[in-house]
Order: C-alpha cells, then sequence, then structure tokens
C-alpha cells in the first residue's frame, strides 16, 4: 500500500504539468518564463494538496474504474508526459504570480471537494493568463472524476427521462429520436432508449435563429456543467449543446449536484427544474449564456463585474464554502518535498523510451499491456481469464475422469469465440490474457491460408498451414503427460473466422474437427458472431460478446494517450472523438495520432470538423434508419444524409417507411384541431410511396439504375420530409416501434394462395367439366362451391351431406387440398369461418368418405395433369433472382431442396425410356394387374399432393409411397408411365 | 354439376343470348376459312360460351375434347435460358391459353407457343391444309411486349394459324391488334335475357320459381349471365322452395369491399387508414384481383358519397387504378387511393358541417 500510495502521489504531481502545458500553450508565450525553476516549489505544495483530496474525492466516485489496477498505468503514461513536456515547453510552461494563485488554490480545492465549479468562472474573468492556466488543471483533474460520475448518471437519467417524457414531459434529452445514435456511443442503452424520446413533443425555438450566436474564447465554459431543460428561446437543444461544447463545457443529461447551471428560458416545472432547485442550481436563460460567452471575448472590464455576480451567486447557492478550501490550503506544504524528489529522479530515462517509441504507430505503442488496461469489457476479459486458467484442468485431467462430466457442464466448450465490432480490442484481449496466464499465443489471422487440411501424409505438414494447426492442436500430449510446468502452454488465437473467404475452403468445418480433437485452447475472434458462416462453429465454442466502451472510458484512455504525446486535448473534444468513430479505439487512437501531426492542441471544433468528413461508416440497419428518417431530427438532415439513409437497404427501407409512415404525427403540421392537415399530409405521402413504387418497376424491368435516387426520393424521403414527426401507436397494445414491413410477407401468402387457387382451377379445367379463368374461379365460382362444400354438412344429416360432398368433389375433381383451399380463401378476418357449424365428426367423415370413393376409383385425368407447383416454384426463384417480379415468393428452403430432386428426377425421366422404368415398377411392386393399376393410380393421386408437400409438409409422403428407396424418383416415373399409358 | 356448366350452350344453335352473334359466326366458318377474330365484352356476357361453340362449329366434337396440360417451355435468350411454364387446354386443332398468367414474361410465350403450333400443320380429313386456332385469354392484360410481338407473328404465321383473342376491354388491346382482328362485341345480356335464361333453367331443373325472384337475381348480377345463374343455384343451395322475398346472399368479397367502404365513410383517421390497410391485405391474400377490389370499392364509395363529390373521386380512382398497372405493389395504390379519399372527404365534410 505504501508504494501505491506514492505512486498515486506521484501522478497526481505530474498531472498538473501536463495540464500546465496544454493551457500554457493556449495562453500563449506572452509571457516569458524566466522562473521556471523557482515556479516549480511553488505549484507543487499546491498539487499535493489538490492530490490529498483528489484522491479522496476520487474514491469517492470512482466505482468505476478499476481504480487500483488501473493505476499503475496511469502512472507510466503521466511518467512520460513530464520530460517531453520539459523539453518541448519549457518556455511556456509557467507564469504564476503567486499571489494570484493563492486565490486560485482556494477555489480549486473547492472544486475538487465537490465537484461544483462556479469560481471557474471568477478565473476567467478577472484572468490573468497564469490565472485562468491555473483553473483549467484544477479543472481537469476534478472533471475526470466527474466525468465517469456523470456517465453513469446520465444514462440513468436518459431512461428516466425516457419515462417522465412518456408521461407527457416536454423537455428534452440528447438520446431522443434522430439523433439517439449519434449522441449515444453506448451501444448498450440502444433503442430503447432511445426510442422513448421520440414519444414527446418539443417545440420549435420561439425565436428561431433571431439572435447572433456569440463567438467567445475557446474554453471560456471550461468546468461548467450544463443541463439544459425546456425550448430554449432562439437556440435549437442541439445547437445549445454544440455551442456549449465548443466553449469547453459539458453538457449533461439530468441534474445532478455536480450541475453549475440549469440552461432554460422558461420555467416548465419539469423534473429538471425542481430538482435543480431543491439541489440550488442558478438557472441561467440563454441570453445569460451568450453573455458569459460574449464575456470571455469582450472587454474586460464589463464581464469581469458581471461574472463576479454570478460568482457571488453561485457561491451562495452551492454554499460550499471557502473555509474548506483552506483548512485543505493549509495542507499544502507537506507533501512538496516529496514529490520534486520523485520527479527529478526519472527524465532521461523516460526521454530514450520515448524516442524509441516515438517510430511505432500509436495503437501499437499504447496497445494495452496488462489485461486491466483494456478499455472497457472488463467482465468479458475475465470470462476468457477464467475459462482459459481453467482449460487443461477441465479438458485434460477432466476428460481422465470420465466423458459423463464434461458433457454435463454447461460451460465446457474447448473453444472460446469473441466477437464484437472492430477496434474494440478482441485480439489484444485475447493476447494478454494468453500471456498473462503463460501461455504461448500463436496467432493464425485471415492472412494465413486456412483451408481444410490436407489429409494426405506425403504433403507432409509444411505444406499447409492447416496442418501446422492440426499437428499443433493434437501434438500437445506429450507435453501434458512429462512436466508441463516446464513445457510452454500453447494457445491457438484464430483471427478473422469470420473472414474464411473462398480461399479457405473447408476452413470451418475443419476449425470445428481441430476444436474436437484440440489439446490446446483455441480462441477464435470475429466481428460478426451471427455471419451465416460461423453458425456451425457456434455451437462448439463459449460466445463471449465484446461492446463498445462508453465514450467516457475511451475519452479516458485517450486522454492519457494525448497527454503520453504531448498533445494537449480537452475531455469534451476526446470524448466527442470516442463518440465520432463509434466506439473503435484503435480508430480513435489513429486520428489522434493523424491529428497530433498537424496541431498540438486539440480542441472540440477541431475535432468535430475532421471527423465530420472522415466519419466512420456505420452500420445502419434499415430501421435505424427509418427512425433517423423520421424523427424529429428528420428536418434537419442534409440531402445527401437521407439518401445514404434510405440507401443503406435500398428494398428494406421503402417497406418500412410504407408499413410506419401513417404512426407518425407530422410536426411540420401545427395546428390541426381535426387531422386535416395530417390527413392531407399523409395522402401526399402515400401517393409519394406509390410513385417510388412505380419508379421501381422501371428500375427492375427496364434496368434504369440511374433512377435508384428517385426512387429512394419518392419512396423514403418524401413521405418522411412530409410525416416526420413523433410517432403515436394506431392500436391498443401496439408497441411504439417500427413494425417490419408487412408487404413481403403479405405477397408471400398471397403468391402461396395463388399456388393454391392454380390447383384448384386446373383441377376443374381437368374434369372437363368448365372451362374458366382462374380469377372468375375466384371471384364469382367461389362462393358456390364454398355453399355446396359446407351447407350439406351443417344441414343435412350426416350420410346424405357426406355423399352429396363428395360426390360434387369427384364430380369437378376437387381434392382434398383443394376443399381446404376453397376454406382458407373465403375466410375473412371478423367473418365467420365457413367451417363453422360443422360437427368435428361429420368433417371426419367426409375425409373417410372421400378417400373410400378415392380407392374405388379409376384414375382421373386430373390427377395426371402435373401441378404447376411443383416445378414452378423452382422456377419462379430463377425469376426471382434476376429480376424481381410480382410473383416473387418467400419459399422455404426446404422446399427448394425438395423440388430440386424431383426435377431431376423427372429429367432422367424424360431421357430414359419411361416403358422400362414401368416395367421395373410392376416387377418390383410384384401385383397383379388390378392391383397395380391401383397403385398407380395411388401413386397418381399423391403426386397430386406433391403442391402441399411444396408449401411446407416436406418430403412426409415420399417416404411411405416407396419404401424401396429411391422414393420420389420411382414414383414420379409411374407416373409418368401411367400417363403415357391412358394417354 | 353447378348449373352455369350444366346449362352451358354447347353449340351455336344452342345459344339462348346472342343469337345474333351466332348467327353471323355460323356463316364466317361456314366457309372454310375464318379471320383472326378478337372477342370482347364485359365478364359473364358469354365470350368464352361463344368461342367454345365456334371451336365445335369448325372442328366438331373434337374441340370440346382438349387436354389440360401443364407445360413448360425453356427459352433461350441470349445469355440466359428462361423457364416459363403454363397450364393449357389443347385438342389436336387448338390450343387455350391465358399468357397473362406468367407475368411479365408473357411475350415469350406468345412467340414460342404461335412457332410451335405452325411447325406441324394439321391435314383435314380431304387432305387439305387446315390450320390451328389459338386462342388467347386475357389479352387486355398482355404487356406491351407481348402485344407487339403477337402482331408479328399474326401475320407471320397467318396461313397456319387463327388466333381468337378473348378480353373485357378491347382499350387495352394495342390498336395494331385490333386492326388485325375482326372485332366482335358481346353485350351483357339484358335483365329480360337473364331472367329468361334463369326461367329456362328453373323449367329445366324442375323449380318453382316465384314470378319477381328472377328478376331480383337479374337485377343483383349486374348483368353478368354467370353470375346470375350462381345466384340462383346458390339461393337454390340456401333456400328451396324460393319465396319472392328470399334473401340473395352477396359475394364473400363484395361483403367484405362494402365494409371497407362504410369504415371509409365514417371515420378519416391514420387509424382508420391504418386498419383499412389490413383488410386490404386481406382480400389481397384472398387471391381478389386489385383492379376489382379499387372498383368495387369505388362502387360502393359512389353509392353512399355526396353528388358533387362523386366526379372527384371518380377521376382519382382512375388515376391509381393506371397507376396501379404500371407498378407493382398493388397494395402501395390502394392505399393512396384510400388515403386520398380519405382527405377530400374529410376536407368536405369539415366545409360543409364545420
Amino acid at each position: 500500500m505504501a508504494s501505491q500510495q506514492q505512486r498515486d502521489i506521484r501522478k497526481w504531481l505530474m498531472k498538473p504539468h501536463d495540464k500546465d502545458k496544454g493551457n500554457g500553450n493556449a495562453v500563449k508565450p506572452a509571457q516569458s518564463s524566466p522562473n521556471k525553476t523557482e515556479q516549480k516549489p511553488e505549484s507543487k505544495p499546491e498539487m499535493t494538496t489538490q492530490r490529498g483530496q483528489e484522491s479522496s474525492g476520487r474514491r469517492k466516485t470512482s466505482k468505476y474504474f478499476a481504480a487500483d489496477k488501473q493505476e499503475p498505468k496511469d502512472e507510466k503514461e503521466v511518467e512520460e508526459l513530464p520530460l517531453k513536456r520539459k523539453t518541448q515547453s519549457s518556455g511556456e510552461k509557467s507564469v504564476k504570480l503567486p499571489p494570484s494563485k493563492k486565490v486560485h488554490k482556494v477555489d480549486e480545492s473547492e472544486d475538487d471537494d465537490d465537484f461544483v465549479m462556479p469560481n471557474k468562472k471568477s478565473n476567467y474573468v478577472d484572468v490573468t493568463p497564469s490565472k485562468k492556466l491555473k483553473s483549467s488543471t484544477g479543472r481537469g483533474v476534478a472533471q475526470k472524476s466527474v466525468n465517469d460520475d456523470e456517465g453513469e448518471s446520465d444514462d440513468d437519467d436518459g431512461i428516466k427521462d425516457a419515462d417522465s417524457l412518456k408521461s407527457g414531459g416536454r423537455s428534452h434529452s440528447r438520446g431522443r429520436g434522430g439523433r439517439g445514435a449519434s449522441t449515444n456511443p453506448s451501444g448498450g442503452r440502444g433503442r430503447g432508449g432511445g426510442r422513448g424520446f421520440m414519444n414527446f413533443d418539443r417545440k420549435d425555438p420561439p425565436h428561431k435563429g433571431e439572435k447572433e450566436v456569440p463567438e467567445g474564447a475557446p474554453d471560456c465554459l471550461a468546468g461548467l456543467t450544463f443541463v439544459i431543460s425546456g425550448t430554449l428561446d432562439s437556440l435549437e437543444r442541439e445547437e445549445a449543446e454544440d455551442l456549449i461544447k465548443r466553449h469547453g463545457g459539458r453538457v449533461t443529461g439530468s441534474v445532478s449536484k455536480k450541475t453549475n447551471y440549469l440552461l432554460c428560458d422558461e420555467d416548465i416545472e419539469g423534473r429538471k427544474s425542481s430538482k435543480a432547485k431543491e439541489l440550488g442550481t442558478p438557472f441561467l436563460s440563454e441570453d445569460g449564456l451568450f453573455d458569459m460567452i460574449r464575456a470571455s471575448k469582450g472587454t474586460k472590464g464589463s464581464s469581469q463585474n458581471e461574472s463576479k455576480e454570478s460568482v457571488e451567486e453561485a457561491v451562495s447557492v452551492t454554499k460550499k464554502g471557502p473555509k474548506k478550501a483552506e483548512l485543505k490550503g493549509n495542507s499544502l506544504p507537506r507533501d512538496v518535498a516529496h514529490k520534486s524528489s520523485t520527479e527529478t529522479l526519472e527524465p532521461t530515462k523516460l526521454k530514450e523510451q520515448a524516442v524509441g517509441e516515438s517510430l511505432l504507430s500509436w495503437t501499437e505503442k499504447y496497445r494495452p499491456k496488462s489485461p486491466t488496461d483494456i478499455v472497457g469489457n472488463q467482465s468479458v476479459v475475465n470470462q476468457l481469464h477464467n475459462w482459459l486458467k481453467t482449460w487443461h484442468a477441465q479438458f485434460l485431467e477432466g476428460g481422465n475422469k470420465g466423458k459423463g462430466k464434461k458433457q454435463n457442464d454447461p460451460n465446457a466448450k474447448k473453444a472460446v469465440l469473441l466477437s464484437g465490432t472492430p477496434g474494440i480490442g478482441k485480439t489484444t484481449s485475447a493476447k494478454l490474457v494468453a500471456q498473462m496466464l503463460g501461455f504461448q499465443a500463436i496467432e493464425v489471422n485471415a492472412s494465413d491460408s486456412r483451408g481444410k487440411a490436407d489429409a494426405k501424409i506425403y504433403r507432409g505438414i509444411g505444406g499447409s498451414n492447416a496442418n501446422c494447426i492440426k499437428e499443433l492442436v493434437s501434438n500437445e500430449a506429450l507435453g501434458v503427460d512429462m512436466d508441463r510446468s516446464k513445457h510452454p502452454k500453447t494457445v491457438l488465437i484464430m483471427d478473422e473466422v469470420d473472414g474464411m473467404s473462398a480461399g479457405d475452403r473447408g476452413g470451418v468445418a475443419d476449425l470445428i474437427a481441430s476444436i474436437k480433437i484440440s489439446k490446446v485452447p483455441i480462441i477464435c475472434i470475429c466481428n460478426d458472431r451471427y455471419s451465416q458462416k460461423l453458425k456451425s462453429l457456434l455451437n462448439y465454442c463459449l460466445l463471449l460478446n465484446f461492446r463498445k466502451p462508453t465514450k467516457q472510458q475511451m475519452a479516458k484512455r485517450l486522454m492519457q494517450v494525448a497527454k503520453a504525446e504531448g498533445l494537449q486535448a480537452n475531455e469534451i473534444a476526446l470524448e466527442e472523438l470516442a463518440e465520432r468513430v463509434n466506439g473503435d479505439m484503435r480508430m480513435a487512437i489513429n486520428q489522434l495520432q493523424y491529428m497530433s501531426l498537424s496541431m498540438s492542441i486539440i480542441k472540440y471544433d477541431d475535432v468535430r470538423q475532421r471527423l465530420l468528413n472522415s466519419a466512420k461508416d456505420e452500420d445502419i440497419s434499415p430501421f435505424t434508419a427509418v427512425d433517423k428518417l423520421f424523427g424529429f431530427g428528420g428536418g434537419k438532415l442534409r440531402m445527401d444524409e437521407r439518401i445514404d439513409l434510405s440507401m443503406s437497404d435500398p428494398d428494406l427501407v421503402p417497406l418500412i417507411v410504407q408499413e410506419n409512415y401513417i404512426n407518425y404525427r407530422p410536426c411540420s403540421v401545427s395546428k390541426d384541431d381535426d387531422g386535416l392537415k395530417r390527413m392531407r399530409l399523409v395522402a401526399r405521402a402515400a401517393e409519394s410511396i406509390a410513385d417510388g413504387d412505380i419508379i421501381n418497376v422501371q428500375i427492375r424491368r427496364n434496368r434504369q439504375w440511374q433512377l435508384s435516387q428517385i426512387s429512394s426520393l419518392s419512396s423514403c424521403i418524401i413521405p418522411a420530409a412530409l410525416m416526420h414527426g413523433q410517432r403515436e401507436t394506431l392500436e391498443p397494445g401496439e408497441r411504439n416501434f417500427n413494425r417490419f414491413g408487412g408487404w413481403l410477407g403479405k405477397n408471400s401468402t398471397t403468391g402461396k394462395n395463388l399456388r393454391l387457387l392454380e390447383n384448384l382451377h386446373v383441377h376443374l379445367l381437368a374434369s372437363r367439366e368448365s372451362n374458366l379463368g382462374r380469377e372468375t374461379l375466384r371471384l364469382e365460382y367461389f362462393p358456390v362451391i364454398l355453399k355446396h362444400l359446407t351447407d350439406p354438412l351443417r344441414l343435412l344429416p350426416k350420410d346424405e351431406a357426406v355423399e352429396k360432398v363428395v360426390q360434387f368433389m369427384t364430380y369437378y375433381s376437387i381434392t382434398q387440398e383443394d376443399y381446404d383451399t376453397v376454406v382458407e380463401l373465403s375466410k375473412f378476418q371478423g367473418h365467420a369461418n365457413p367451417l363453422d357449424g360443422i360437427a368435428s365428426t361429420v368433417k371426419a367423415a367426409l375425409t373417410r368418405a372421400y378417400k373410400e370413393e378415392n380407392k374405388s376409383r379409376m384414375v382421373r385425368s386430373a390427377d395426371l395433369v402435373p401441378l404447376p407447383g411443383i416445378k414452378k416454384t423452382s422456377k419462379k426463384r430463377i425469376v426471382a433472382a434476376v429480376e424481381p417480379s410480382d410473383d416473387a415468393l418467400g419459399e422455404e428452403n426446404g422446399d427448394l431442396l425438395a423440388e430440386k430432386e424431383e426435377e431431376s428426377f423427372s429429367d432422367t425421366d424424360e431421357l430414359g425410356n419411361a416403358d422400362k422404368k414401368l416395367q421395373d415398377e410392376l416387377q418390383s411392386l410384384k401385383s397383379k394387374g388390378i392391383d397395380v393399376e391401383m397403385e398407380i393410380k395411388d401413386i397418381a393421386h399423391s403426386s397430386a399432393k406433391k403442391t402441399p408437400a411444396g408449401r411446407g409438409r416436406g418430403g412426409s409422403t415420399s417416404g411411405e409411397r416407396k419404401p424401396g428407396g429411391r422414393g420420389r424418383g420411382g414414383s414420379g416415373s409411374t407416373e409418368k408411365a401411367g400417363g403415357k399409358r391412358k394417354r | 354439376m353447378l348449373w352455369v356448366d350444366k346449362y352451358r350452350p354447347k353449340t351455336l344453335d344452342q345459344v339462348i343470348v346472342h343469337q345474333d352473334i351466332a348467327l353471323n359466326l355460323k356463316k364466317l366458318v361456314a366457309e372454310q376459312d375464318c379471320p383472326h377474330l378478337l372477342f370482347y365484352g364485359p365478364s359473364g356476357s358469354g365470350k368464352k360460351t361463344l368461342i367454345m361453340a365456334l371451336l365445335r362449329q369448325i372442328f366438331g366434337p373434337s374441340a370440346a375434347k382438349g387436354k389440360v396440360e401443364n407445360r413448360a417451355w425453356k427459352i433461350d435468350v441470349g445469355t440466359r435460358s428462361i423457364d416459363l411454364e403454363l397450364t393449357t387446354v389443347s385438342s389436336t386443332n387448338h390450343v387455350e391459353l391465358c399468357p397473362s398468367d406468367v407475368g411479365f414474361q408473357d411475350r415469350y410465350i406468345v412467340q414460342e407457343i404461335i412457332k410451335e403450333m405452325a411447325k406441324n400443320r394439321p391435314i383435314d380429313t380431304k387432305g387439305k391444309r387446315g390450320y390451328k386456332v389459338l386462342v388467347l385469354y386475357e389479352v387486355d392484360k398482355l404487356s406491351r411486349e407481348a402485344q407487339h410481338s403477337l402482331r408479328r407473328t399474326m401475320e407471320k404465321y397467318s396461313s397456319y394459324c387463327r388466333l381468337i383473342l378473348c378480353c373485357n376491354s378491347s382499350s387495352k388491346v394495342t390498336e395494331a391488334i385490333r386492326s388485325r382482328c375482326l372485332n366482335v362485341r358481346i353485350n351483357s345480356p339484358t335483365d329480360e335475357q337473364i331472367v329468361k335464361v334463369l326461367e329456362f333453367i328453373g323449367k329445366k331443373e324442375g323449380l318453382q320459381v316465384p314470378s319477381g325472384f328472377a328478376a331480383r337475381i337479374a337485377d343483383k348480377s349486374q348483368r353478368s349471365l354467370r353470375r346470375a345463374i350462381l345466384l340462383f343455384e346458390t339461393c337454390r343451395v340456401q333456400q328451396y322452395p324460393f319465396t319472392v322475398n328470399q334473401a340473395i346472399p352477396p359475394m364473400d368479397w363484395e361483403e367484405y369491399i362494402s365494409e371497407i367502404a362504410s369504415d371509409v365513410m365514417r371515420e378519416q383517421s391514420p387509424k382508420r387508414l391504418f386498419q383499412v390497410r389490413g383488410k386490404l391485405y386481406e382480400l389481397l391474400t384472398n387471391c381478389i384481383p386489385p383492379e376489382i377490389i379499387l372498383k368495387r370499392l369505388l362502387y360502393e364509395l359512389l353509392r353512399k358519397l355526396d353528388e358533387e363529390l362523386k366526379h372527384e373521386i371518380c377521376h382519382w380512382a382512375a388515376y391509381y387504378e393506371h397507376r396501379m398497372h404500371m407498378g407493382q405493389k398493388a397494395i402501395f395504390h390502394l392505399e393512396a387511393f384510400v388515403a386520398k379519399f380519405m382527405s377530400i372527404y374529410k376536407a368536405f365534410l369539415i366545409a360543409t358541417f364545420g
């Protein structure tokens, strides 16, 4: 603990310097630096005090740090800083006037104590530059803990907000609607939260855009925490947020005791304002904010008064006294000596190190050195750690005890699959964990060929990488039997398993095989766990999912890096960076390095501008795209953004739009008591969607792909522009999410029903009693046929009725499937089922009678007509692939297979001579003439049943039909032959 | 057996309703050769019946004994080959088919089948080279391309085969085709004719048909003879002996559409629109063609609508129907129509009643 303590101290002693340096830069070399040496002792005492309190303060809030473990690392980086700092920037470093400092100290310690920082203002306002500098050091440190704390509370508040909003509050929070995704780097909260926010209605600012937005000193709001509530006078919420962030302030979602100001122009009695009153947080109007910003730029004299006032106000409100601060101030000197001694020791050594490392890219340089360094996902890393630790015990020794045990243990997976988006440290953590447990990691990634192992022995193991893996995986036995302590254990890391491509034929299967026989642990890594390729692999792996770290976590780490590299960056800028890269740590660091080439101070605006263009392409799900288009922010998206959104999936997005546009209450309609305006917008949107359909036809049918933008314009963007606003539910009990487009399913059902109808049609035609079109059949014959099929069953005595119905069915060659079709297609939602009122015994009797009738009758021509459903489906599939047609149906894969099989058989039938086959059949059936005749008929009849098989009953009939193993093939040929005969 | 089929006239002589046309047709084919024919007229007026009777007149009873086939075509189009399948009814002398069933690739069918027929030309009993007849149904639903290719082949192979085209509306058949055919317009039978037929059937079946009942059915049938007979039979199944005031059950889908119409009239809101969408889907999945839905919906709406709106609503119905043909996803257009109607009607209600 002692050494720990010491390290802590050192760390905190260092920190100020970074800060100093950073802000010193900003302040500018205007001050010469005569007193560099002299200054140090001065700053130190103060720093140390700060440290004392800080650390306690920190403890208080540091539940989100893995504090102890993390610190060594922190320290290390901190150590690197000063030397650079010193070499580069000694000049700028510090120009402080002792007296001012004192004042300042007081402020600082106060911050640290309770994280309320009204004094910041005084710092910059009455400001000599040196003071400013100081203040920000204080802030930087305090900020950090605020940060983490805030991050968490933000999330909570976000959710609470959502609730309160639902109940009608109209305040705002960051996660809502369209912006949701971009403001929330923490993937964890996801849609749920975001959606909740769309449930309320916020008015537009009354004087939108009428005021001039002031420009102020870049960090004039540094250290201040704002909460925005209600509608502002002229700024949109996002604009205000942006403004504050740009000036170094912080915006959080809900009021806490760390909040400095509640920014609102009207007291709307919401949750935030009541909380603020409770905590005594001062209210700030938009004009007040502008004044604060202007003041930083404007004449100091005038602004001074004002700001002083505000300071007083703030102080009086917060009531946390200078007394405390003074107390702390007194304790300063103690640690000073200590600190200076530690610091002087190290510079030279560190310098060398720094030079050596400068060639490395930062991602390598700052790659975590221990598992605890990994940003976020600690629990996953721990799981991995435990898994790897117990691996040998479980699978090598445990295997000896008996296999039964292995099966029972749910955790007993021999391999682990890490999944997660790129750049969040999967490979790194795998390596680190392995390293920590003393495993030797062997990494195989996409750059190696990973095809199926070549089983041929003569090639040796050298030829193929996969063979090496096999070798590696199975050869551990020796080591296990011998002394394992000496033998280095190995672990195989299969990186990028979802990238197994054409070159890696059979790769996954081989990997599974390897896992089964493996004597070493295997860690597989992939980006997309749900990839089709990996489906089979999932069963053999313990699945660990890496999440994106929160922006606070990332910002913290980035701050360390920035410090270590002598970059000056403020927290907010780094958070913005973290947010922009969408959780990709590697990319964040790369960006940071890139920016470091051109600038040494990184500000919010820089990050914003730079990354606006180079923003990482997110994978937008169609739902998110629709959310964004239709959210409140939908009206403010740029055209190219809208096109991007609607093009993210040009097939699905329009369907989801079409399904959901009715649900939105357009915010462009202000006063709409009778809903007329909304109805008009709906009509226009509907027409536009229909336009989109027409254009789509042109695109697909005539391959006019240049029209695709217009298509997305009319099918998504125009409806969204008309209808965007708040989503509301139309049906009780419906969840307020966008539904999936219903068209696909309905179209598929329509297609299926059409096919069934066609079967019936063919049967009716084949009966030669009627000559009718399919449409006529449905529209006009159906009611009558249905009456004939059901009414007698309901009205007449059982036997008579059954006889009558069966007679009718026989006459028109209506099969039982057709019967079902007729009933099914006559059902309407909200209407009585046509079969209602028919006793089940009657139905059973009908079935029996029909079968009986079937047996005794000869082949009907209707049975011999191959039904369109059988081949058609597969054909349509091809058609659909080439050019999605009206009847692109959603058949099951299984059906397709069955049909393929069928097809190939019937092809051979056509080629081979059917007669011979018929002979074979006859012999194999070993039956007499009549029997054979019957058999043929039955089979033929069951071929008529194939259509139902085509719609989902699979090959259930094929098995019973032919025990002889050739199944369908045989029956197909019989059918053909039978047909020939008849003709 | 359904009465519709049972009492369908088999020969031109048996025809009750369009006797004059039957007579003309008989004369036409008497000279051993006949031009291409285009039958058009509303459904239920007897086009198919006449065509079948005509075929029988030309080729004798063998024409009635066609066999139903599900034929597959493999068509080579440069880079790929297309497989198509269609149900046909064919005898030695004629082929009936409905090419529009295959959707937008109907033109391949049209080209292929005609070539195929031209290949083996039948020889009649007297050793004279005869011709085959190709009967195409629903020509108005053929795509433009198919109609164009039809035009070419009609002339090229005119010595081998005759075309009999059948459609509801001749306006959707291109001018070029119409001018190559002898157009035969089949009118809907008048109410009196329908009553006559119904009474004829009643007599044959030995039923007591109260006077006025047949007239009511005729009235309900919208001058479609087929529907009249089917209704007649439905009534028979439902209740016999007939009474004059017996309820004539509506078609299931018509009933459903009229429900939609009254829904729409009662409330105009997004919520209602959403419910209507569900019902429209229901109709579509039950294989009711979207054009029919739109037409029927318009009909139902017009019955309830104020005079001054009728014209406008008709205009929009026509507008969306046309667009529906150009598009692919019928529901979008149906919904657009309903939404349009709602917005117009709502505005009207507010303007009128405040």
